[in-house]
């Protein structure tokens, strides 16, 4: 971190010393969410969320391919996550950060973990299978791309439709079928700031963070963990974090189906 | 009585202002492998990398540079300049010098000055972790070694000594105990032993 | 995880494939400074996993302008041998799963080195897995830890790291390959035992909060066989006079 990083997030410590976070929201509060789906008609499914002024979008591919060998049964999905250089001045063009490469597999381990593709409806005839690609674009960043790439990928995912499959064939302009999902996987991230824990970090509280922890949950059952950064987490914080984020579940979920127009 | 403690071991359950060592909660704890002494409070570390400091005695050698302004190779990864006096002949590549640290220009370069000619004599390069007990408490070490071997000898904090005179294959041999036995009790009596036991034959 | 169709049994008459209990660690074996090129190094075996550590600094920062007059920088490269896992041949250097192994691996510890004691510089840590049987992150860790000890860096604790999965239901220490492979779920931790702080925490599957706080109980309970043959492996490699 810059030196002048370190003078422009030290006000955050000042604020939470007091008490309060900027724009007066609650430590366990998430800014204002929207989700819009169907934003790239081209894509199979698309959604764009906007998690206060981070902003991402995710496009998700379907690809005539084959089953894994050791999967004769199941398609395959697949994941991946570009800081796009537009999205911040400190990102970089080249190949993808260790950043990039983390968010993508987070976002992935939740949602293979929860179970949340019907990866056997995946499967057109023996030998030959959809393949699904899910590809994360920031757009922009103001923090807590976790959460808001999770909801981008789930969304698009959700609402994604399955193109017509005939005689060994796709007919990529025909949308026959709605991607079968089996349940709805949310994250929370958390950020530990001294003694401070608080949810949704904005970009300048991710400055000032000294660890971090992302809880991906379908409301009953944890589906995935990832702790990040260079500070240490408590026993106790973890449990309390991950209570905070089972409670949140629904909300975001709600999210998901109003924008994907499907319930689950 | 010596004990060998690792990083994070509690030493005291009070603080206690030691080298190599830390305060957490009013605890102290060890920050590397190393000898502990209770009854002194003192940790030795048996691994270990010089930490540069201000009157540090030094033993390196000349890479480049001019009227008084040279570039000392330490066996160091941090640039090291040599500030000579005005009136002072002239270094030259490849020439032993002795020196003292004078400041640490922002975490990046060793200022050396007070520096003596070493000429003739050899080098040899041991781990900087066994400096103090290559030195031994108030210079016994290498007191012991240098008389009984004849060799004069200038120990630099950062691992490089220069011996010249005597049996300097006793010397370093000496030497190169010193570094591999530096975690074992009673060093300072076998090496005695040793020598006396070689300058016999 | 692999497909439920071939699924072997992991659990026979009560107990694991290989005959531990549910808490049990596979054995485990640690050599501190093996490596004499190194400035610090340790090798260990724990099961069928092999793993080297070396670490190298301080240094000089490289490139230059990624240098943190305040701190040290620490590199961390965690990779697997193409030769390492039964069957497959994998690819030479880190895979995006190595990437993000050693991004995590370096943040556990830049939390413990004492950065600020070696400012413009630049610390390796490398992580070698030679063979693997799962749980190489949690191996690497727990090996490199004792390469930083060996090297004299200071440091504010020895981090040890293991993990804990779910078998048939049941939560069970220190997954091998196979039960990883059909586990309902996996979750490496790594620990500061001096105030047993959490300084890497993945996870994937299915856990109730319940079971996590039981499988973080069953980390610190074999955390203390762990430290304490980290601890031995250093004091054994001082214990002969020609080392």
């Amino acid at each position: 971190m810059e030196a002048i990083d370190v003078i422009k997030s030290s006000y955050i410590r000042e604020l939470l010393a007091k008490g309060v976070r900027e724009g007066s929201r609650g430590m366990m509060d998430f800014r204002n969410i929207e989700v819009k789906a169907g934003v790239i008609p081209h894509a199979e499914g698309s959604a764009q969320v906007d998690l206060g002024a981070t902003k991402v979008l995710a496009g998700v591919k379907a690809v005539l391919g084959e089953p894994m060998a050791d999967t004769p049964d199941q398609g395959t999905l697949s994941m991946s996550a570009e800081l796009l250089p537009l999205a911040s001045a400190e990102y970089e063009m080249g190949p993808p950060s260790p950043e990039a490469i983390e968010l993508a597999r987070v976002v992935d381990r939740g949602i293979r973990a929860g179970e949340c593709v019907d990866l056997q409806s995946l499967l057109l005839e023996e030998g030959k299978a959809w393949s699904i690609f899910t590809d994360i674009y920031v757009l922009n960043y103001d923090g807590n791309l976790f959460d808001a790439s999770e909801l981008a990928a789930m969304t698009a995912l959700a609402s994604a439709r399955l193109p017509k499959y005939e005689d060994g064939k796709v007919v990529p302009e025909e949308h026959v079928q709605d991607l079968k999902m089996n349940n709805i996987v949310t994250s929370s991230t958390f950020v530990k700031i001294g003694s401070h824990v608080l949810l949704d970090m904005n970009g300048h509280e991710e400055m000032a963070a000294d660890a971090r922890l992302t809880v991906a949950t379908d409301g009953k059952l944890v589906r995935a963990m990832q702790k990040g950064l260079r500070g240490s987490l408590k026993i106790d914080e973890v449990d309390s974090m991950v209570e905070t984020a089972l409670g949140k579940h629904e909300g975001l979920k709600g999210l998901i189906e109003r924008a994907s127009g499907r319930s689950f | 009585m010596r004990e060998l403690v690792t990083p994070g071991e509690l030493l005291f359950e009070r603080p206690v202002r030691m080298e190599y060592t830390f305060i957490d909660n009013n605890r102290t704890y060890a920050k590397v492998v190393g000898l502990f002494e209770k009854e002194r409070a003192t940790l030795i570390p048996l691994e270990g990398i010089w930490t540069p400091r201000i009157d540090d005695t030094v033993v390196g050698t000349v890479v480049k540079g001019r009227n008084s302004v040279y570039e000392i190779d330490l066996s160091y990864f941090k640039r090291s300049i040599l500030i000579g006096g005005m009136h002072e002949t002239e270094l030259t590549p490849g020439q032993v010098i002795q020196a003292q640290i004078k400041d640490i220009e922002d975490y990046r370069t060793l200022i050396l000055f007070r520096h003596r000619v070493l000429s003739g004599g050899v080098l040899i390069e041991i781990k900087p972790a066994k400096v103090p007990r290559l030195i031994g408490r108030n210079n016994t070490m290498v007191n012991q070694i240098s008389e009984l071997t004849g060799t004069t000898m200038v120990v630099g904090m950062n691992g490089v000594v220069w011996l010249r005179g005597g049996d300097v294959g006793l010397a370093t041999e000496a030497v190169l105990k010193v570094e591999t036995e530096a975690h074992m009790q009673g060093l300072t009596e076998r090496v005695r032993e040793m020598l006396q036991q070689e300058t016999k034959r | 995880m692999a497909s439920k169709a071939n699924k072997p049994a992991l659990l026979i008459d009560g107990k694991r494939r290989d005959g531990r209990g549910f808490g049990d660690l596979r054995p485990l074996n640690i050599e501190a400074g093996i490596l004499k090129n190194a400035d610090g190094s340790a090798y260990v075996e724990w099961g069928n996993n092999k793993v080297l550590a070396a670490v190298y600094g301080p240094r000089e920062v490289q490139p230059r302008h990624t240098a943190d007059p305040l701190r040290a920088v620490i590199k961390c490269r965690y990779a697997m041998a193409p030769f390492s896992s039964i069957g497959e041949h994998g690819r030479t250097g880190p895979n995006r799963r190595a990437i993000e192994i050693s991004k995590v691996t370096r943040e556990v510890f830049e939390n413990v080195v004492m950065l600020s004691e070696f400012p413009n510089s630049q610390i390796n840590i490398f992580i070698e897995i030679l063979q693997s049987d799962g749980g190489t992150r949690a191996a690497g860790i727990t090996a490199a830890s004792v390469a930083l000890a060996d090297s004299g860096l200071y440091i504010r604790d020895m981090v040890y790291s293991v993990s804990v999965g779910k078998i048939d239901g049941k939560l069970a220490l220190d997954l091998d390959m196979i039960e990883d492979n059909y586990s309902e779920a996996d979750m490496p931790v790594a620990i500061a035992p001096r105030n047993n702080e959490i300084l890497l925490l993945q996870m994937d599957g299915n856990y109730s909060r319940e079971e996590i706080d039981r499988a973080i109980d069953m980390v610190l309970e074999a955390g203390k066989t762990i430290s304490a043959k980290q601890r031995e492996a250093l004091r054994s490699s001082y214990s002969g006079a020609s080392r």
